[in-house]
């Protein structure tokens, strides 16, 4: 299917203020070409789920400017509802329709012709393998067969632009990879523009073209999953002293090998000023120190430790979570 | 892909929310008995324990029973749009108002397949009333044209109810708003002249029941029933300025969901 030239998304300077609420969404831009996966990847909180509701009109935004597939969101709400499909995060379900019910409610709501319904109905319930279950009420569901009904039910008028707000948090691998497929697909065969909001690292840089990183309802950085690890550049070394006395001799040795970093608990981390090759000194050095290792672990750059330069904490969960207070990183950490 | 005439489209999602309405009505007896119980409670309740009142030589209507049927007709018919109201409460505190509000284009759409459901309901309801006052002995005494715009005026009152409700359903999005519907509809339809004719009643009730839109409904219905119309034309367009009104009212709220999230 070729592209249409103005299925991307722009949003410029877009602001979100609840009435006696936080600022949920404060002055972010960005722009998905048409086709592309996009990932809007933060921690809970960041605004995610916010950006998604006034990109699909659900929430009109306080001020700025977004266009999907060309249309305002503001003031050309029914042209963008006609062209994008949604799963949001909590999947709207009645529990008293079964799955083929909830696919003739959705095709009847998209305006499908009479015809078509029941086997466009069918044919996504099989894409995501429900139908040993289409027949029973959804009340009965887990929540990834949930999940797959909600992305099946989005994708009944074959729109042109996707969002997906957290479609795998919660799934088990099994399910998450054949969401992460499905999504794929959507994006290379059919040419549909994903947003797709994650709070896991691995899902924005595996599925994701680019990502957007959002946190606090500011995006911190953008770019494709490879160009945001080669701005951290260099990987970073974690070790623990076999004797915890010990741990300011070994944060001495290791400031000998670059900066310091946050750590989780009683680790010790630092970002290799020269790169990898560094390693065998860096043993070398607690050898001649005499001091034995519990663990001494290398880590490539993640897309997290580009959130922890231009934010100061980690993005997920609790690992690691206020480290940033006990090793102050300085001002030019966050320089690219 | 999105080809379709926008009237067809308009229509269609319409329907879809008319038909999930109807078909959870319907397979959920627990939901659907109770609202046609009430009505039959309140016919029972008075053509039976009130029926003294028509020994009065003032009273002036023909039947007594048909007097009452009158009243729950409109009764029943303006709780059958309540109900409606109820169901759109709760599909928006439950999540599907968001998905009906994503999927449709046009959304005053969603308001208006409530209100195909709330008035497909009256059916059964009307069935049930009429032939249980019939069974009681209510004697008709109008032919098929005025029973035609009795049963017509009944579901003016079902539209007037149901966009009432729609209007606070979608405004506090939550089934706690449910008194809210309900009560305003109740004050209004017994400050109308219920157990004994406008011409009898006394006290404060007098002067409010004559400014009631309702009471006009009410006299114009059952002249319908005796077969001796009076008022008919005025309440039609009562009737009709009420929906009028309501239908801003039902609007609003739905842009006030819409910019709620
Ligand atoms: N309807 C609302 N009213 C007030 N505050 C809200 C509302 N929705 C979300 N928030 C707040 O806005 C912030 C961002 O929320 P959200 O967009 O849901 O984040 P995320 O999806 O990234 O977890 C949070 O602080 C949240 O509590
Ligand atoms: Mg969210």
């Amino acid at each position: 299917m070729p592209v249409p030239a103005d299925n991307g998304i722009e949003v410029e300077d877009l602001v979100r203020q609840f009435k006696n609420g936080p600022r949920a969404v404060d002055g972010i831009s960005l722009e998905v070409k048409p086709g592309e996966i996009y990932g809007f990847l933060g921690p809970n909180g960041a605004g995610k789920s916010t950006t998604v509701h006034m990109l699909t009109t659900l929430l009109p935004p306080t001020a700025g400017i977004a266009r999907v597939a060309g249309f305002d969101v503001a003031t050309e709400g029914p042209l963008v509802r006609q062209v994008i499909g949604a799963a949001l995060q909590e999947a709207a379900l009645d529990p008293h329709l079964t799955g083929n019910e909830h696919m003739r409610l959705q095709t009847a709501l998209q305006g499908l012709d009479r015809e078509d319904r029941r086997a466009r109905g069918t044919e996504l319930i099989d894409r995501v393998g429900l139908s040993d279950a289409a027949d029973r009420k959804v009340g009965g569901y887990s929540g990834g067969m949930k999940r797959r009904l909600d992305l099946a039910l989005a994708l009944v008028h074959r729109p042109r632009v996707l969002f997906l707000d957290e479609p795998t948090t919660g799934l088990d691998p099994q399910s998450r990879s054949a969401l992460w497929e499905e999504v794929t697909r959507l994006s290379k065969e059919d040419g549909v523009t994903v947003f797709l909001t994650t709070q896991y690292l691995e899902e924005a840089d595996q599925l994701a073209e680019r990502v957007g990183i959002i946190d606090a309802g500011r995006i911190v950085a953008e770019g494709t999953p490879a160009e945001l690890k080669a701005e951290i550049g260099r990987p970073s070394v974690e070790v623990v002293p076999r004797d915890p006395a010990r741990a300011d001799e070994s944060a001495a040795i290791l400031k000998r090998f670059g900066r310091p970093v946050p750590a989780a608990g009683e680790a010790l981390g630092v970002r290799l000023s020269e790169g990898i090759d560094e390693l065998v000194g860096i043993v070398r050095a607690f050898d001649e120190a005499a001091i034995e290792l519990a663990s001494l672990v290398l880590n490539e750059p993640t897309l997290d430790d580009v959130f922890l330069a231009r934010t100061g904490h980690h993005l997920e969960g609790d690992e690691g979570a206020g480290d940033s207070g006990e090793i102050p990183l300085p001002d030019g950490a966050t320089a690219g | 892909m999105n080809d379709f005439h926008p009237g067809s489209r308009y229509l269609s999602a319409a329907f879809g929310v008319t038909w999930r309405y109807l078909h959870n009505l319907y397979t959920r007896p627990a939901q659907f008995i109770p609202s046609l119980l009430f009505p039959l409670f309140f016919l029972a309740a008075f053509a039976g324990g009130l029926s003294v009142v028509a020994d009065s030589p003032d009273f002036g209507y023909y039947d007594y029973t048909a007097f009452q049927f009158s009243f729950v007709l409109i009764q029943a018919s303006a709780l059958a749009g309540v109900f409606a109201g109820f169901s759109i409460a709760s599909d928006f505190e439950l999540g599907m108002g968001r998905r009906m509000m994503l999927a449709t284009p046009n959304r005053s759409a969603i308001v208006l397949g409530y209100a195909i459901g709330a008035a497909s309901r009256l059916g059964v309801t009307w069935v049930l009333v009429t032939g249980v006052s019939l069974l009681a002995g209510m004697d008709v005494g109008g032919g098929g044209l005025d029973l035609a715009g009795m049963y017509s005026l009944a579901l003016l009152g079902n539209i007037a109810a149901l966009l009432f409700s729609a209007g606070i359903a979608l405004r506090f999005r939550s089934l706690q708003a449910g008194p809210l519907m309900q009560m305003p509809i109740f004050i209004l339809l017994f400050l109308a002249p219920v157990y004994v004719p406008q011409a009898l009643l006394t006290g404060w009730i007098e002067p409010v029941a004559s400014v009631n839109p309702v009471t006009a409904i009410l006299n114009a219905s059952r002249s319908l029933l005796a077969g001796e119309p009076t008022g008919v034309l005025a309440a039609y367009a009562i009737a009709f300025g009420l929906i009028a009104a309501l239908t801003v009212w039902a609007i609003t709220g739905l842009r006030r969901a819409e910019v709620a999230g």
